[in-house]
């Protein structure tokens, strides 16, 4: 499934409006602000139309998946947007994991928990927010600038340990850029762990912002009550800040419009799509992308410096 | 004093799904309990009108089956004491009402996200870890460090 929805649901008393772009939105925040509400509409509507008195409009068919033979009906699903509540005790399963990667639906899903085995995006988790007490629309919960998180927008950061997620090509260029400085957390698992391991330096944590979501809120409220001073910088995945640096020609839809190409069925994530568009573009060339290692072509005074160009260092937010 | 046990519970009495429990058990006296008004007003910004309806802000009237996740686990987490309830059915804003009601007695809650406590000061217990802890920050990093969620 690709493309962008909006989806517009209301009855007399209650009024929603989301959109949604990814495979996996994630919608939580405080008790009584209408998740629970909304998903009953929407069953409410579905089970009877326009007779229900609430009126759904979106261009994809929305559907409410409970524990009721969820299985069967979720293999049998196709081109819907798929909300569940919090109260499935299947969210947090390796099979729901499996039925959701490959799956030609986009899925909301209402929770507190995260859903470690499901990789959504940090950009993708929404809280209610209640512009009038019937007008209901959602908001980013981790607001960002520069695509910095838990960051004095006042101040610069001069890191002085520099933590990737990565371990691989993505580590072997922020190495060259913050020299005896990198160290690899070996996947999002373990960024929290090296973040604790570093004493009183101030640490920048560089992550795939397109997949992160099940550890950003972990992390910042760690943060919110330690004295650790670290910046999460989360680009959507390091293959995206090469394909936006100007190194290739790549159609501007792609990095503005990725859920138009970004098809669920897939990638199960936009990392996933960023890494196969890199790798597509670069075949057969010097520039030739592999995740495992960066070409020595990408380690150029000239490519560096592109790539550079397009991270929060140049706006002069991170000193290296 | 209130015990926390962290992630995935398997136990005869927790009950992971409050809110379909709630609204199969609750008894009309949980309703019209003062303390019950007050957190009905605080987290749901609704009246008690009677045990079996309320008046809401958004809703209007409405049954007391529509109350929110959120305050009807916390009546349980009141009144109920058989049971360990899924605190993850609870936003940060019911966090006040778990710690007062765990002055009043002995709770045991699961939850499977950092709840914010706020500044406390409080005492908690981490079943998984058998640890007591006072503050957000001893909480926070007991639960990660051990990879408890």
């Amino acid at each position: 499934m690709i493309g962008k929805y909006e989806i517009e649901v209301y009855n007399n008393k209650a009024h929603y409006f989301l959109s949604i772009k990814r495979n996996i939105t994630i919608l939580q925040g405080n008790s009584a602000t209408g998740k629970t509400e909304l998903i009953r509409l929407i069953q409410e509507y579905e089970e009877n139309g326009v007779s229900s008195g609430i009126t759904l409009k979106c261009e994809a068919k929305c559907t409410v998946l409970t524990m009721v033979d969820w299985e069967r009906r979720l293999e049998s699903l196709t081109g819907h947007i798929v909300f569940i509540d919090e109260t499935a005790s299947f969210l947090k399963t390796q099979r729901f994991a499996e039925l959701v990667k490959g799956s030609d639906n986009y899925f909301v899903i209402v929770t507190r928990d995260d859903l470690g085995m499901l990789p959504y995006s940090i950009d993708e988790i929404y809280g209610l927010k209640n512009d009038e007490q019937k007008y209901r629309t959602y908001h980013k919960v981790y607001n960002e600038m520069f695509r910095l998180y838990n960051f004095d927008i006042s101040k610069s950061i001069v890191p002085e340990t520099v933590i990737t997620e990565d371990s691989n090509s993505g580590y072997d260029f922020f190495s060259l850029v913050f020299p005896e400085k990198c160290i690899s957390a070996h996947g999002k698992d373990n960024v929290y762990n090296e973040i604790r391991k570093v004493r009183q330096q101030s640490i920048l944590a560089i992550v795939d912002g397109a997949a992160f979501g099940s550890e950003i809120g972990k992390i910042l409220r760690y943060l919110k009550w330690s004295d650790s001073e670290c910046t999460i910088y989360a680009p959507e995945s390091f293959e995206y800040i090469i394909l936006s640096s100007g190194l290739f020609d790549v159609p501007k839809e792609i990095l503005d419009e990725t859920y138009l190409h970004a098809d669920s069925k897939r990638f199960m994530s936009w990392e996933e799509f960023f890494t196969y568009y890199l790798a597509d573009i670069t075949r057969n060339s010097v520039f030739q992308y592999g995740k495992a290692k960066l070409g020595e072509a990408f380690k150029t005074d000239g490519a560096v410096k592109k790539i550079v160009a397009v991270l929060p260092m140049n706006y002069g937010r991170i000193i290296h | 004093m209130l015990k926390i046990y962290y992630g995935d519970l398997e136990a005869d009495n927790y009950i992971f799904n409050p809110d379909v429990f709630f609204n199969n058990s609750y008894e009309d006296e949980w309703i019209i309990d003062p303390e019950s008004k007050e957190m009905i007003k605080d987290i749901d910004g609704s009246n008690v009108i009677g045990p079996r309806a309320i008046d809401s802000p958004f809703l209007g009237s409405i049954s007391t089956e529509r109350l929110s996740g959120g305050v009807k686990t916390l009546i349980l987490m009141k009144f109920d004491s058989d049971h360990i309830f899924n605190a993850s059915a609870c936003g940060d804003n019911c966090a006040s009402w778990i710690l007062k009601i765990a002055k009043e007695k002995e709770l045991t809650i699961r939850l499977g996200y950092l709840m914010d406590f706020g500044k406390g000061p409080f005492e908690i217990e981490i079943l998984n870890l058998n640890k007591i802890v006072t503050s957000m920050q001893e909480l926070n990093e007991s639960v990660l460090d051990n990879r408890l969620i």
